[in-house]
């Protein structure tokens, strides 16, 4: 009785709050400067790691975007190579 | 003192995700097509195959999500031969991958593999959530092989006023290439904190109503398989990422019809198959209205809407949607299982609370956290994804090499009459 009692209060609490909360967070006034905070602080990290990787290419080792970019290309190759296989098999057909 | 010791009991074993057999009978860069495994001894499965598209922030196994309470499962049951994409785990260099990579090139392999199964050349496309996009600008670019289309709330028009969502994409100062070019891959764990942030005191309900329906081992089951799907999200692949926000969400490019896929014009007026959309009352994630308008936009002439109670992730895998949704899925795909199938007419047609509803789900929220069975739960699993996974990985076995070898004469023979 009590638990129940407690529940429908809580609920009613819980739905009030989540209403405001998502006005709150649909403002313009929240969400503008979030937004700007967020996009500074990803500028600012990818600055950091083109200048770390700078460094580490100067030393004329292959940097982590370097190497990203062999293992995509590995796995394009791949594809192709699935394509083709793909294609063999249609005209063996 | 019940409800505590089951609590107890279901917080030190895992939760049995995603267990049912499946071969992976393809494999490129980090995803996989499964096919399950049917019964031995059961009949001859329908003529044409039916492909699950699952969304690529979350884990394949929603579809699969416990022994007793699994889609994919219920499929094979009722006669169809059910392949799933597991989009996988993106790595760093995955950053590099493009929408057109996933939606054409690996999506294609796919359904052609699937289809190229069926004497009909064709496969039916199940695509929920975001796997429902993927699946209908594919049907739309490339609709050969495309049986029927069912669209499980699948987002098509993104704009949606007063949707938050769509308040943050929308949002002039948001920089969706800065977090790309800073993160590579998209975070999940940014991903998991923006659904969070929909609904704030989500956590705090779930646990009140976890402590609630604690006495129900059948609810703690459901409610614990879902916390290990939930917490077990994946990142997106960035440049992915970045073409899905830019020209989906902020421009709308694919309700307008000036979406385009590896240069193809996707204009939703070319898929005439069959359609079905499903929409959920209470899906705060996927709008009603931005999923079902796709029927509006399809040139088909048999398309059915089927509008149910329920939320984005409850609805699809409750016990009420294993009584409600699941069977209108099969008779959907059964009713299209062959070229030969009766005339149909125009049948657009709008199903509202079925017999047993859905339950209706606490608060919006796509990858974490959603009411199974009941209400609320709690945030109470953390590390349920490490296990989570490593069951669903267990009783899937690797057949590359035979789905490779498919150029036997017997099958020659039979791809001699297919399309190419």
């Amino acid at each position: 009785m009590i638990w129940d009692t407690w529940k429908k209060g809580f609920d009613a609490w819980e739905s009030a709050t989540a209403k405001l909360m998502e006005e709150m967070l649909k403002s313009p006034a929240v969400l503008w400067p979030s937004g700007a905070m967020l996009t500074g602080a990803m500028k600012a990290k990818t600055a950091y790691d083109r200048a770390v990787s700078q460094w580490v290419g100067a030393a004329g080792v292959a940097t982590k975007r370097d190497q990203e970019r062999m293992l995509h290309a590995i796995h394009q190759l791949e594809s192709k190579l699935l394509d083709l296989e793909e294609k063999l098999s249609q005209k063996n057909a | 003192m019940k409800r505590l010791l089951n609590l107890a009991a279901r917080v030190t074993r895992p939760a049995p995700v995603g267990t049912t057999p499946a071969d992976v009978v393809l494999r490129e860069n980090k995803w996989k097509l499964l096919r399950y495994r049917r019964p031995a001894g059961s009949p001859p499965p329908r003529e044409t195959p039916v492909l699950l598209v699952p969304s690529l922030i979350n884990r394949h196994y929603v579809m699969d999500l416990l022994p007793d309470r699994s889609m994919a499962a219920d499929l094979v049951a009722r006669g169809h031969d059910v392949y799933c994409i597991d989009w996988g785990t993106p790595e760093d260099e995955d950053r590099f991958v493009t929408f057109d990579d996933v939606c054409d090139r690996y999506l294609g392999r796919a359904i052609r593999h699937v289809a190229s199964t069926s004497p009909r050349s064709k496969a039916h496309l199940l695509g929920y959530c975001l796997g429902g996009t993927l699946a209908v600008i594919h049907a739309a670019a490339r609709p050969e092989h495309v049986a029927s289309l069912l669209l499980l709330a699948a987002p098509v028009r993104f704009k949606n006023e007063g949707s938050l969502l769509e308040a943050w994409t929308q949002s002039p100062t948001f920089g969706v290439r800065p977090v790309v070019e800073a993160f590579g891959n998209v975070p999940w764990q940014l991903m998991q904190s923006a659904f969070h942030m929909l609904r704030p005191t989500l956590n705090l309900s779930k646990l009140v109503h976890l402590l609630d329906r604690a006495e129900s081992g059948e609810f703690l089951d459901g409610f614990f398989a879902l916390e290990t799907w939930g917490n077990d999200n994946v990142s997106f692949p960035g440049a992915c990422f970045e073409r899905y926000i830019e020209e989906l969400y902020r421009q709308d490019l694919l309700a307008r019809g000036e979406f385009r896929l590896s240069g193809r014009p996707v204009k939703l007026g070319a898929i005439t198959c069959p359609v079905m959309a499903v929409t959920f009352e209470h899906d705060n994630i996927v709008p009603a209205a931005s999923a079902s308008c796709a029927l509006d936009m399809v040139s088909s002439t048999d398309k059915v809407h089927l509008h149910l109670p329920g939320g984005h992730v409850g609805a699809v895998v409750s016990r009420g949607a294993q009584r409600s949704l699941w069977p209108k899925l099969s008779e959907f795909f059964a009713a299209r299982d062959a070229d030969a199938a009766p005339q149909r007419v125009e049948a657009r047609r709008v199903a509202k609370a079925p017999a047993e509803p859905a339950p209706r789900e606490p608060a919006p929220r796509e990858p974490a956290h959603v009411a199974p069975p009941g209400r609320g739960h709690t945030n109470g699993h953390a590390n349920g994804h490490t296990n989570g996974h490593a069951k669903a990985e267990a009783p899937i076995v690797d057949k590359k090499r035979k789905a490779r070898a498919v150029a036997s004469p017997a099958a020659r023979k039979k791809r001699a009459t297919r399309s190419p």
